[in-house]
């Protein structure tokens, strides 16, 4: 059963990687367009008068924003292609749930999310002699898989919208910008106005974010990084939650009026 | 007589040619989508970009945002005249017409350049619209605008876009990855032509490129207008911005008509 499970998850796995490589929309997400929203970072805060850009913010949230452009529309685009190709019907009518096969995509899309997060920390490192000496190293892995867990939660939770209605995939693929500002990818979230930190409280890595943050300045207050993983941790699970629930809904709904095709 | 009046027909049956190209077409691009989807694809995408820009600046220190707001405003009709024009060309071959488009005795200059008529006035619409918004949400203040000349400069920042498309719609017929060439150029677009920061902060040999693109010029003649300019004063400006269209139009057309004929010869441009 186990062997099983992890054979499905290495084939899934082995096919999404491959799909991801070969497919250059990729380098537009991980790599371009977090180098194009830094860079304008960069150079603003050269014309406000800065010596040097917060590296925390203006190149590693780039790599953040990275991930989660990457996540928004592979996982979207998974589903669409799916539909496209016909093969959408042939993995709802298979024994494996259409849930644990996007679970699975979902998992390797946010890994492979990662690539975009590493080219940031590197570029931050190496152009612009940024140090990790004197941050909390533990604390931002913790943090770091939180985010993970949070995008993941997210992705599976929006793909069951995709596989209800082909139409639903530009309402997905919108979310891409408005999640980024409200949860601070790319600046601190006091910057924001209090109603849009306020909505932004409903996104699990809005938390996690939090907790990077403060463990990449150094901080090792459990009650305050506690808190946010906690919150990070709990909101996550109720999306995973929500995902499971709609997924079966979904799943019913394309099943029993056979309109998978047509919707 | 009768050689005026067949030529007179050919021009009538040219013009009719453009329209109705121009109407199915745009009709294609959009008429599958719902309302709401079709407003959030127009307004969505620039709006949330023009808040993080916005938010960016701030927390750079920038403490007035009105210069990212008007700049991502005049990016707008791009999203049309880039994109809409370059699908409206690729999404003949991803949808199997583009050998009965080559193989049909239609002037090709009326069915190549009617894909851009109604993303020209539906990117001038989208900007024109969106100006009196951020009038009430960002108190833009439009006192001193010479109006007239800032709705010019937005038609013809409409124009000189859908040149780029001319030109990435071509590519799209040769390259299956085409529409990644289009997206990432219309990234790039956020650093190159002066949207969120004026293009003489850009490194020298970046503000070549810069002058090199659609839109640069435009968006400096219109933030000129925006601010009371009158024509003396924007007039290089817009003649600049209208020859860099013209010459994308024309390299884009070139470009199509040099894709006919390789495919005429080698056949193959389906399976590319």
């Amino acid at each position: 059963m186990i062997k099983r499970f992890f054979r499905l998850v290495w084939r899934q796995m082995n096919v999404q990687l491959k799909i991801r490589i070969f497919n250059q929309y990729t380098v537009l997400l991980f790599f371009l367009q977090p180098l194009v929203f830094s860079a304008v970072g960069m150079i603003l805060a050269r014309a406000a008068g800065n010596l040097a850009p917060d590296l925390v913010y203006t190149v590693i949230g780039g790599g953040i924003m990275g991930m989660w452009s990457g996540l928004v529309f592979t996982s979207t685009w998974d589903i669409t292609r799916d539909r496209l190709y016909g093969t959408l019907e042939l993995i709802v009518g298979s024994p494996t749930s259409l849930g644990k096969v996007e679970a699975i995509r979902t998992f390797t899309n946010v890994m492979a999310g990662l690539v975009s997060l590493a080219a940031a920390f590197l570029a931050a490192m190496l152009i612009f002699n940024y140090s990790l000496a004197g941050a909390n190293l533990a604390g931002a892995l913790v943090s770091l898989l939180l985010i993970l867990f949070g995008l993941w939660s997210i992705g599976i939770f929006l793909a069951n919208f995709l596989v209800w209605s082909r139409l639903s995939d530009q309402m997905v693929e919108f979310l891409e910008l408005p999640v980024a500002v409200l949860c601070g990818f790319m600046y601190p979230l006091r910057i924001l106005p209090v109603w849009m930190q306020d909505i932004s409280m409903i996104f699990p890595i809005r938390w996690a974010l939090g907790a990077l943050d403060e463990c990449l300045s150094g901080s090792h207050d459990l009650a305050v990084l506690g808190l946010q993983w906690g919150l990070a941790l709990g909101i996550a699970l109720l999306f995973w939650a929500m995902a499971r629930w709609l997924d079966g809904k979904v799943h019913d709904l394309v099943r029993i009026s056979g309109e998978l095709n047509s919707i | 007589m009768k050689s005026k009046a067949a030529g007179g027909s050919a021009i009538l049956r040219t013009i009719r040619l453009y329209f109705i190209q121009a109407w199915f077409s745009y009709r294609a691009l959009y008429l599958w989508n719902t309302p709401l989807n079709y407003f959030i694809s127009k307004f969505g995408y620039s709006f949330f970009a023009m808040l993080m820009f916005m938010f960016i600046g701030k927390f750079a220190g920038l403490a007035d945002p009105l210069y990212i707001v008007t700049g991502n405003i005049l990016l707008m009709p791009s999203m049309n005249g880039i994109s809409g024009v370059s699908t409206a060309v690729a999404d003949e071959k991803r949808f199997g017409t583009l050998s009965y488009l080559f193989g049909s005795p239609a002037g090709r200059a009326p069915v190549f350049m009617g894909r851009a008529l109604f993303p020209v006035l539906d990117g001038f619409l989208t900007a024109a619209v969106a100006m009196p918004v951020a009038l009430l949400l960002f108190h833009l203040d439009l006192s001193k605008t010479n109006l007239w000349l800032l709705l010019g400069c937005i038609l013809l920042i409409s124009f000189t876009t859908s040149g780029l498309g001319f030109i990435l719609g071509s590519i799209s017929l040769v390259n299956r990855d085409g529409w990644m060439i289009t997206s990432s150029i219309e990234v790039g677009l956020f650093i190159l032509v002066g949207v969120n920061f004026p293009v003489d902060l850009l490194p020298p040999f970046v503000r070549v490129i810069s002058y090199g693109l659609p839109m640069t010029r435009g968006i400096q003649a219109a933030r000129l207008a925006l601010a009371g300019a009158n024509w003396p004063a924007v007039s290089q400006l817009v003649l600049g911005e209208a020859l860099v269209g013209v010459i994308y139009a024309l390299l884009g057309y070139t470009l199509f008509r040099l894709i006919e004929r390789r495919s005429l010869v080698s056949g193959a441009l389906d399976d590319l």
